[in-house]
């Protein structure tokens, strides 16, 4: 029965619900205690065991009905009129004559293992596979026979025998039409799914549809997450905290015994201190939505964060991110200060007067943009002082490195004054970045 | 049918009811599960729907006691774990040096003196120093107990690693005296409101147990069991305009506590059934920020009517 589990198993991991091993075992244990006999109880029971998120579990729902449907709600019913005047020899006639329902099934699923069903993938597969099953379950000999006794057959009208046998097949056929349909939701739909990623990721940010817009961000978001967690927490002896008695001891034992010079631990935890710019004007246009949504998931997982955009004028997003939804936030940025020509000497300066008492050694500074200035003045010395007082300053370019410095872009100029300059124009380079990040930050 | 597992869980529900905890199905399995595998649940859920409520429960269903451990930034395994009794330990080595002359009695030479020493038995990191805090308390108690960790999503990572070997072996090393494993193993129940994502590995340790906001059947019984003496009509009808705010998009959405206080609220006021103007006064007992009961306020006459149809 183990192999029912871990069929299923397989079918959730499809689906995008993770299942570690140890969760498997757990699974067998569960079943171990309450069988497989009370559907119902089954579901309840693997579904505190199997899925660990909310999401999980809907989809765990979802494919718990499709799976166990198979298995448990086979009609058991006997056909209606069993017949014997048949002189059909094949197999499979024999079958269509006597076999229930379920033991039709079982046939099926055989002959359905025998053809690897398991291995669909696409929408377009399913005739393959329903013709393939058909053929492993002797449907080409019966037909054949079908023939033949049509062509003995003298009369024009075919015999009643033949006609109910002829019914059987093409009952037959929608049956496992139908099963097929159903392995393909099972098994095939979602390494659709997994293939859309792989897409995804490698896809230039300026072409993405914007209906994908939610599946982006949800891989966009784990990028952000890994960022936050490359900031350490480190212990510090200091003057207040927990008395540290091995320390006190031996930094004592040379007074004789008498302590007088007590060590104390204290936990210093590192909060990562953020400031995001992110470039919202005509020229990154395509690219905007993008860094926006990765803007936003920053917001989301870092608590220590200011997030602003401009073309021009520097505005705080801060608040309405860490409030609002992600597309309305996107939207209501881009409509209240995107579009306009891109001004960096402005946007600094901006900075500075706004929060140059923010930046400190600990903070980093990731401007999202183009660098096209539109031929204005740079006031590169603006980036300098804010480079010199944080901890680190990154600059993500969303274009190609080869039209860096060509027409207005004055990457070379703004790039002196970064620890580092990236280009990041889809999901692959983020994750690129980010792990680059996470080497050299700490 | 009392035997197999279908009767225990079903015990299960009655015997929370009995304790007026009333629960799902999901809920009942989910412990029942927990105590057959002797695996912690991590319990998620939004607030105020009964995730303490729960080990509370438990622990009077179980006649085990409860031992809680509620989690903040910051904490640590001295909080959570162990602490060695400081004050203590300093006087011990006091008087230790007091009674040297007669621990090294008679011993000539550095040699001799420093054999002796050995010798002698150490109780400087000894159980007598030890202060159990929670977590140990709830691996050493002789009768098994229950161990709620509360809002786990509030420590940090550290702590989170910390649970890892308590709550997949139920044993903890303490380097100065080596593992110390459960004598009876502690059903652990730990509960959690999403701040902040729980780590993988410590996920994969627990079942998981999802409570959402209670449908209305279900709302219905838990005010009759908590709040008993309000009268079916208006229990119905709370309960009806309760669940219509849920659809709301709010800040808060009103959970079962909620529920529970405003129906307390409304059997203080004498009230008899549920008018407009009594459901706009005490609005503030089940929303708690001024934007929501502003959109609500908008609201309330057509849930009233659908709630009295």
């Amino acid at each position: 029965m183990d192999r029912v589990l871990t069929d299923f198993v397989k079918v959730l991991r499809n689906a995008n619900v993770e299942v570690s091993p140890a969760e498997t075992m757990d699974a067998i244990s569960v079943i171990d205690a309450i069988g497989y006999a009370n559907k119902k109880l089954l579901k309840r029971s693997l579904a505190v065991a199997l899925p660990k998120t909310l999401e999980e579990k809907q989809q765990f729902s979802k494919c718990f009905d499709a799976f166990f449907s198979e298995d448990f709600n086979k009609e058991t019913k006997e056909k209606e009129q069993p017949f014997n005047d048949i002189s059909l020899n094949s197999d499979l006639a024999k079958h269509l004559k006597e076999d229930s329902q379920a033991e039709l099934m079982l046939a099926i699923e055989k002959a359905a293992e025998k053809s690897e069903i398991r291995e669909i993938k696409y929408f377009t597969q399913r005739s393959v596979f329903t013709r393939r099953i058909l053929e492993e379950m002797g449907v080409g000999d019966l037909e054949n026979e079908l023939m033949q006794i049509g062509a003995m057959n003298s009369n024009s009208l075919p015999t009643e025998t033949e006609q109910q046998m002829r019914n059987y097949l093409n009952n037959l056929r929608e049956v496992v039409s139908d099963y097929v349909q159903e392995q393909f939701l099972l098994h095939g739909d979602v390494s659709g799914e997994k293939l859309r990623e792989q897409i995804f990721r490698s896809m230039n940010m300026a072409q993405i549809d914007r209906s994908y817009l939610h599946e982006v961000h949800s891989l966009v978001r784990k990028m952000a997450k890994k960022l936050v967690n490359m900031y350490s927490r480190r212990k510090k002896n200091y003057r207040k905290g927990k008395l540290n008695v091995r320390k006190t001891i031996q930094k004592n034992w040379s007074n004789q015994g008498i302590l007088f010079n007590l060590r104390w631990s204290y936990k210093k935890i590192d909060k990562p201190k953020i400031i995001v710019l992110c470039d919202v004007s005509g020229s990154v246009g395509a690219y905007s939505r993008f860094m926006l949504m990765f803007l936003f998931s920053l917001t989301e997982v870092i608590s220590k964060i200011r997030a602003f955009v401009f073309s021009s004028h520097l505005g705080e997003v801060t608040e309405h991110f860490k409030k609002g939804h992600l597309e309305p936030a996107i939207e209501d940025a881009l409509s209240k200060y995107g579009g306009g020509s891109t001004d960096y000497a402005q946007a600094l300066s901006d900075l500075t007067s706004l929060c140059m008492d923010d930046i400190d050694k600990k903070t980093t500074v990731v401007i999202l943009g183009d660098a096209r200035n539109n031929f204005g003045p740079e006031k590169a010395h603006l980036l300098k002082g804010i480079y010199e007082r944080a901890k680190q300053v990154f600059w993500l370019n969303p274009e190609g490195k080869y039209r860096w410095d060509t027409g207005d872009s004055v990457m070379k100029t703004y790039s002196a004054y970064c620890t580092k300059v990236f280009q990041c124009g889809n999901i692959d380079q983020l994750e690129r970045v980010i792990s680059t990040l996470l080497r050299t930050a700490i | 049918m009392t035997k197999g597992p279908e009767g225990q869980i079903k015990k299960i529900m009655n015997g929370f009811a009995k304790h007026k905890y009333i629960c799902s199905e999901q809920l009942a399995t989910a412990v029942y599960l927990a105590t057959k595998l002797e695996k912690p649940i991590l319990v998620e859920g939004p607030p105020g729907v009964g995730k303490t409520e729960l080990a509370n429960t438990a622990s009077l269903f179980y006649k085990k006691s409860l031992l809680r451990l509620q989690c903040y930034e910051g904490l640590d395994e001295s909080k959570s774990l162990y602490e060695w009794r400081y004050g203590k330990q300093l006087l011990y080595t006091q008087i230790l040096k007091e009674q040297m002359q007669e621990v090294l009695g008679g011993a000539k030479g550095l040699k001799n003196s420093l054999n002796r020493l050995l010798k002698f038995e150490d109780i400087f990191f000894s159980e007598e120093f030890l202060e159990s805090r929670p977590l140990l308390q709830a691996l050493t108690s002789e009768k098994g107990s229950v161990l709620l960790i509360d809002e786990v999503d509030k420590s940090d990572e550290e702590f989170e690693a910390l649970l890892l070997e308590i709550l997949s072996e139920f044993q903890v090393s303490i380097p100065e005296l080596g593992v110390r494993k459960a004598k009876v193993k502690p059903l652990v129940i730990l509960t959690s409101n999403n701040s902040r994502e729980i780590g993988d590995a410590l996920k994969r340790r627990c079942l998981h147990l999802y409570i959402p906001f209670p449908d209305v059947k279900l709302e219905r019984k838990i005010l009759e069991a908590r709040v008993p003496e309000i009268n079916a009509s208006l229990r119905n009808q709370l309960v009806s305009y309760v669940q219509s705010i849920r659809t709301l998009d709010l800040k808060k959405l009103p959970a079962i506590s909620e529920t529970i206080d405003w129906a307390k609220t409304l059997i203080l006021l004498n009230a008899k059934e549920l008018d407009p103007q009594l459901a706009k006064d005490t609005l503030n007992v089940l929303l708690k920020y001024q934007q929501d009961i502003e959109i609500v306020t908008k609201e309330i006459p057509g849930f009233i009517s659908s709630a009295a149809g």
